[in-house]
């Protein structure tokens, strides 16, 4: 291993951080350079000295009232109330309640004349004779009887 | 037991790593206010993705883990650094506070001095690694790139962290 290449593996030498094939190749070499043991023993200074110094650095606590503050926030987060349908799709809510009012004016129109119920009950269509059928089982004569409104006799045919 | 649904189990759970945690966030924020944040937030993540916890992990880098990636979140928005290199100046200048734990405050701005060489990447590599003793697989892991990358940022790390010590922080070089 050239000068140069060990400097360029020197720094992940210092802290192990070479893997196994790597770390005998550098072994060999430092031990055989001077210049290179030297500069090893720079790394391995410099970061000894600031492992030193960040553990005897003050570095900054919890506040009690900080801690708790926080302490207070580990609930688990409320489960989400069902949202009714039309509350989830409000637009998809918007187009039904369209729908339905434009089918109702449509309806309203084609019904406009109020003939909504069974044609012949408007007054208009009253019949004015009605007629009575008597059919007899044993013989087969039938009697028809004709009345007027007010149900009185008008003729009867056989 | 705060897998199986027991959310009051959380708080001693994660009690004994609340300073450990607060000092990841600190080391990569340099700023108390942004750590507390990073650091809280990190911990309201664990809780809300409990349920994707790997058992076969450390508990603790796993926690870690988050507070990296909401420290770099962070720094990605771009507020951090301007307030941590104000504050890094305020802590380094001889006006700061009173004589009562000056050595302290002076160790503390010399590690944030020599910090401040490195990228946003090498430093979240040197501070996982060189302080917080992931090893490389862990520390890659933790940061979301390779085993490569983080040997290449650390490489850089260390070479730049020696130059700043032998350059502006011989003291440190000395050993006092």
């Amino acid at each position: 291993m050239t000068c140069r290449k060990a400097k360029k593996l020197i720094p992940l030498y210092a802290g192990d951080d070479l893997r196994p094939r790597l770390m005998t190749a550098v072994r060999a070499h430092v031990d055989a350079c001077p210049s290179c043991r030297k500069e090893l023993g720079e790394y391995e200074q410099a970061l000894t000295r600031l492992k030193e110094a960040a553990k005897a650095e003050s570095v900054p606590d919890w506040s009690e009232g900080e801690w708790r503050a926080l302490a207070a926030r580990f609930k688990p987060a409320a489960p989400e109330k069902q949202k009714p349908a039309f509350l989830a799709r409000p637009r998809w809510a918007a187009a039904s309640v369209l729908g339905a009012f434009l089918g109702l004016a449509v309806l309203s129109l084609v019904f406009k004349d109020g003939n909504l119920g069974p044609r012949g009950t408007s007054p208009a269509d009253e019949p004015s004779v009605v007629s009575l059928t008597l059919v007899s089982q044993e013989t087969g004569l039938q009697v028809v009887w004709f009345l007027d409104k007010n149900f009185e006799w008008k003729g009867d045919e056989k | 037991m705060v897998l199986s649904g027991r959310t009051e189990a959380f708080e001693p759970l994660v009690t004994p790593y609340r300073q450990p945690l607060l000092t990841l966030a600190y080391r990569l924020t340099r700023n108390r206010e942004e750590a507390l944040e990073v650091a809280q937030e990190a911990l309201l993540r664990a809780f809300r993705s409990l349920a994707r916890y790997d058992i076969s992990r450390s508990f603790r880098n796993w926690l870690f883990q988050i507070a990296a990636n909401e420290a770099r979140d962070r720094f990605r928005k771009g507020t951090r650094e301007k307030a941590a290199l104000k504050n890094a100046a305020r802590d380094r200048s001889p006006s700061a506070g009173p004589e009562a734990g000056r050595e302290r405050r002076e160790i503390r701005s010399d590690i944030l001095g020599c910090l401040a060489v490195l990228s946003p990447r090498e430093r979240e590599v040197f501070v996982l690694r060189d302080l917080e003793e992931f090893d490389i697989k862990e520390t890659a892991r933790a940061l979301g790139c390779s085993s490569i990358s983080v040997r290449v940022n650390l490489s850089s790390a260390r070479r730049k962290l020696r130059e700043a010590i032998r350059n502006d922080f011989p003291h440190l070089k000395e050993g006092r």
